[in-house]
């Protein structure tokens, strides 16, 4: 790409993906500018999570390419320890490190992957405890804390490598009704302080208040994209259409 | 009861009183054999359940098979191999101006009993290493750790944790099994009883259960030094996140 060019935060260009012979991305394509909040929503096994994984790496793609920044972040050449300091990433199952506290959960990359040392990776954690509201919690391990906490925790510790990206896999889909709020919320003011993020939810009134565009996937393939409006109000395909509605009402 | 049966009796446990140096310093060579077979254990049977757990396809092959030999060949014959094919030299360490010597029949029973524990600890080790949570190890990924990053500083410790049952187990099976050596001369702490009630027959009772009661301590010791140190590293909260 040409620096004169306009570039984007991320470009997806004609990615396809298989495990084995079957095909779970096909042809997909579509970018994001800095601040965008992308919501990914298509049915089960459509390829949301694989989609989310290309993007770090975490799985390989077979064609195509991925841009972050202008740079390219697909091909053997590509060093991926330094791809995802740049895109944080958080899970479903929260996946915290069970033997340390929720402090240390935070520290351990900054510490091990930019080299701060423990002052400066330990202020670093108090920062994003404080942003995610749990300071109190900070020396909690994560058997002691609720699913919100713990997924609050999550998000902490991906913004602590001050990623440029931020994906989010089905982020509240573990959590009791109760608690998938509080992690909405600090989603919410994430996005309001611009960070990019690319997420996978059945959220659709987070998608609809959040979002600056939206992805229906099926069957690895996009099927309509655009505004939430759009999606939401009047989708141009039925099987848009159809899920939408199916999922709102399952939801609510 | 019968006076001379009494009589017996007391002059029994003091033939064991006498003799108990003896033991003693029978028992000192066995506590000495556990501690050091099991730090061998240790030494080369952590990186080995590493090995079959993350190892490439050729690394985890070799170490699988050669696991599988040592742990399907019958102690008293890796010593014999230990000491009469492979033929251990002696060994003169010198600390200071302390300068100790170990026998050849010593070097092998280390050897012997430290590989084969190796080849089970291995096996402690990989159970453990795999009950840790992949999605741990994924995370540890995602912020840009390498592999061996994540499995040192988030797989190993909680691995480590979960050892320590496995562990207690088998330093209570290399405890026991320490008693081989005598296939190589050398008089541990059951050879030496043994010894003491080929001597004097009737004493057998009074052998035995002092002998007991020495092997019940030094389990009994370690296994609730390994309960403390399990304790303490407990993690808060219990092991699930
Ligand atoms: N590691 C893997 N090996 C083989 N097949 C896989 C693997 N991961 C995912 N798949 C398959 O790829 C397809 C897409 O999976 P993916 O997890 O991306 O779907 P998803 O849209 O995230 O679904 P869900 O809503 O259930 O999370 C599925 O058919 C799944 O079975
Ligand atoms: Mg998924």
């Amino acid at each position: 790409m040409s620096d004169n060019e306009h570039t984007y935060l991320l470009e997806v260009d004609r990615v396809s993906q298989s495990y084995g012979t079957e095909k779970v991305l096909r042809d997909i394509s579509f970018e994001m500018d800095r601040g965008d909040v992308t919501v990914l929503v298509g049915p089960s096994g459509s390829g949301k999570s694989t989609m989310l994984r290309c993007v770090n790496r975490l799985t390989e793609i077979d064609s195509g390419n991925i841009y972050l920044d202008g740079e390219r972040i697909t091909g053997p050449d590509v060093d991926v320890n330094e791809l995802r300091k740049e895109v944080g990433m958080v899970f479903q199952d929260f996946n915290l490190f069970a033997h340390l506290t929720a402090r240390q959960n935070i520290m351990l990359g900054p510490r091990r992957v930019l080299g701060l040392d423990k002052e400066e990776a330990g202020k670093r954690a108090d920062e994003h405890l404080e942003m995610v509201g749990l300071t109190p919690q900070a020396d909690s391990y994560p058997g002691e804390l609720s699913g919100g906490q713990q997924q609050r925790v999550g998000i902490a510790r991906a913004l602590a490598m001050e990623p440029k990206l931020m994906l989010f896999d089905e982020p509240t889909s573990a959590l009791d009704p109760e608690l998938i709020g509080e992690v909405l919320e600090v989603m919410r003011d994430l996005a309001d302080r611009g960070m990019t993020m690319l997420v996978v939810t059945h959220e659709m009134s987070f998608a609809r208040e959040v979002a600056s565009e939206m992805l229906f996937l099926d069957g690895g393939k996009i099927v309509e994209r655009g505004p939430p409006e759009q999606l939401f109000d009047r989708p141009e395909e039925d099987r848009t259409a159809s899920f939408l509605r199916r999922i709102t009402e399952m939801h609510s | 009861m019968d006076p001379t049966v009494v009589a017996q009796a007391t002059g029994d446990w003091a033939f064991v009183l006498d003799n108990a140096p003896y033991l003693l310093v029978g028992a000192v060579l066995t506590v000495v054999l556990t501690v050091v077979s099991m730090l061998l254990g240790f030494l080369v049977g952590f990186p080995a359940g590493i090995v079959e757990v993350y190892g490439g396809r050729v690394s985890t092959f070799l170490v699988e098979t050669v696991g599988i030999v040592l742990r399907g060949t019958p102690i008293v014959v890796i010593l014999i191999f230990m000491y009469f094919v492979f033929s251990t030299p002696s060994l003169t360490l010198g600390l200071f101006d302390v300068t100790v010597t170990l026998s050849d029949a010593f070097i092998a029973s280390v050897l012997g009993l430290g590989l084969r524990s190796a080849a089970y600890q291995s096996q402690i080790f990989r159970g453990a290493l795999q009950s840790v949570d992949e999605g741990q190890l994924e995370a540890a990924r995602s912020v840009g750790m390498s592999k061996l990053e994540a499995i040192r500083h988030v797989v190993v410790p909680q691995a480590l944790r979960r050892s320590i049952p496995g562990f207690q187990n088998e330093v209570t099976i290399v405890l026991k099994d320490t008693s081989v050596v005598f296939a190589i001369g050398l008089a541990e702490l059951l050879t030496r009883s043994y010894d003491l009630f080929v001597r004097q027959t009737t004493a057998v009772l009074e052998v035995v259960l002092f002998v007991s009661a020495i092997y019940f301590v030094l389990t009994f010791i370690t296994n609730r030094g390994l309960d403390l140190i399990g304790s303490y590293y407990e993690i808060p909260g219990g092991e699930q996140a």
